[in-house]
């Protein structure tokens, strides 16, 4: 197994941990968090960067937004050496106490998308390994970060089953109380790409986990009843990279926790 | 709200913290290792005990076999003032690493039974709190029990879904149960068990918190799979202490996760 198809990495361009975000754009970002940071490759919405974090060896690739496009950068990275997987992106909150600029540390996801059941039944869990939870819990304490902790709403859709969502109006009659019901279980925050990553990193008996900026509440909206990402979403560069700054703390302190257990 | 219909339990009558055996018989056997102990109401398969382990107040609560009494002790508890609740039972592995005798420490389950489906759709995770994750990994350690962590697969039936003719009664057979079985220990299954399930699902919507625990008794491929013949009373290994060592560690989660709440 050499060149991967998609990622365009070849054994021993990535570390063993890898933190992912959706968007090619933040993985520069990312790596300007290292001492030691170089471009890897660039192919369609694949940008990887790798280098060294507070000493440890770190890589960031992008995953595209969904589970599908995720899927295909999981199979190759773990191709090439990847056994910790970390996302970090952006999710909409759906409790009250979950408020923007928050990070929710996904611990389990509903699994509303449609790559993940090609793996495994719906019945199989999207769990996160507690070993990342932890490491998580650790670097957003130690940084300051309010967080929550909690299952995430894993949806192959982003103009949400709701009214006003969708281009024209378009809704169907299940879709009213959809977000009410997944609000109801408790789960914390919706997006697009933990379910996947946390079923497959279990199923190959590699380690996932999953950090979410919060940057809207699922379901606002605008005066005028429509649903507008571009005017109510707080994506701004200071959250961003207190994200990734969870994401590379979580990485140092799995990679200590690793070492003490090793020589234990 | 009072008294309980089926658990004749009332609020004040059991701790925070609840073990949850199956069989009714083992309470009184959980409950003999504690400073001091008294059984609080006995109606059909629930038996409760509530007493003291190393200062800390704990109960322990027989749910029956099944998912469906699983949740109505569980809706009941919950309303008498229960709020960290941990299964203690028996298993079975799909893991040829591990042996009989060693505990499964239960992060998940892969959701095959009824009833945590009229709670939750099946794209919801059953994800145990990892509070609990983490302190049935400290008792493990500290007991010196070998231990697994990993996804439980609950069903709601025990003689069904085997791969061969021969575990439910006359040979009764279904094509589709052949690689059932096969199929779980691909994905990384660690072991099959009746409750866990639902037991996280309704702890995590309620905003509670759950973990399970069990002695692994047999290897569900290798008891059933060769002749097809299941017969668990000659195949299952009850080798004598396992119940006690069983009972023995989930009061040390009790116990370090109090310890931990109170320095929280």
């Amino acid at each position: 197994m050499s060149l991967q198809y998609h990622v365009r990495l070849s054994p021993g361009d990535v570390a063993p941990a890898v933190l992912l975000p959706g968007d090619p754009g933040r993985v520069e970002v990312v790596a300007s968090l290292w001492e030691e940071a170089r471009h890897v490759a660039s192919n369609r919405e694949y940008v990887t960067f790798t280098g060294t974090y507070r000493g440890v060896p770190i890589s960031c690739t992008s995953t595209g937004i969904g589970s599908p496009s995720t899927a295909i950068a999981l199979e190759e990275l773990a191709r090439v050496g990847a056994t910790t997987f970390v996302r970090i992106g952006t999710c909409g909150s759906l409790q009250e106490r979950v408020r923007v600029g928050d990070v929710a540390i996904l611990d389990s996801a509903i699994r509303a998308d449609g790559t993940s059941q090609l793996y495994a039944p719906l019945e199989f869990p999207a769990v996160a390994h507690h070993e990342v939870v932890d490491a998580a819990i650790g670097a957003a304490t130690e940084l300051g970060v309010r967080h929550h902790v909690g299952t995430t709403f894993s949806t192959d859709l982003f103009y949400v089953p709701e009214a006003g969502s969708a281009f024209g109006g378009y809704e169907q009659s299940g879709w009213r109380e959809r977000y009410a019901d997944v609000a109801r279980t408790n789960a914390l925050a919706a997006e697009m790409e933990a379910g996947a990553l946390m079923v497959l990193s279990r199923i190959w008996g590699l380690r996932g986990g999953a950090i979410a900026l919060v940057a809207d509440v699922a379901g606002e909206k605008d005066a005028s009843g429509a649903f507008d990402p571009q005017a109510t979403f707080d994506v701004s560069e200071e959250p961003i990279e207190r994200l990734a700054l969870v994401g590379c703390e979580t990485v140092r302190i799995l990679a200590d926790r690793d070492g003490v257990r090793s020589s234990a | 709200m009072s008294l309980q219909y089926h658990l004749k339990l009332s609020p004040g009558d059991v701790a925070p913290y609840v073990l949850l055996p199956g069989d009714p018989g083992r309470v009184p056997l959980v409950a003999s290792l504690w400073e001091e102990s008294h059984e609080v109401a006995s109606n059909r398969e629930y038996v409760t005990f509530t007493g003291t382990y190393k200062g800390v107040p704990i109960s322990c609560t027989s749910t029956g076999i099944g998912c469906p009494s699983t949740a109505i002790a569980m809706e009941e508890l919950g309303r008498v003032g229960a709020t960290t609740f941990v299964r203690i039972g028996t298993c079975g592995t799909f893991q040829d690493r591990v042996r009989t005798g060693d505990i499964a420490i239960f992060d998940s389950a892969a959701r095959y039974d009824g009833a945590s489906r009229l709670y939750a759709p099946i794209e919801f995770p059953a994800v145990a709190d990892h509070d609990v994750v983490n302190a049935a990994i400290a008792a493990g350690r500290e007991l010196g029990f070998p231990f697994h962590v990993g996804t439980t697969r609950t069903a709601d039936s025990f003689y069904a879904m085997h791969p061969r003719p021969g575990s439910s009664f006359a040979g009764y057979w279904q094509s589709w149960w052949r690689e059932h079985f096969a199929d779980l220990k691909r994905m990384n299954v660690l072991a099959a068990e009746m409750e866990a399930s639902v037991i996280f699902v309704l702890a995590r919507i309620w905003g509670l918190r759950a973990g399970g625990i069990a002695v692994v008794l047999d290897n569900v491929l290798k008891v059933s799979s060769e002749s097809g013949d299941f017969d668990p009373q000659q195949q299952f290994d009850h080798g004598g202490d396992e119940i006690e060592r069983l009972a023995r560690m989930g009061s040390e989660v009790v116990r370090i996760l109090a310890e931990r709440d109170g320095a929280a």
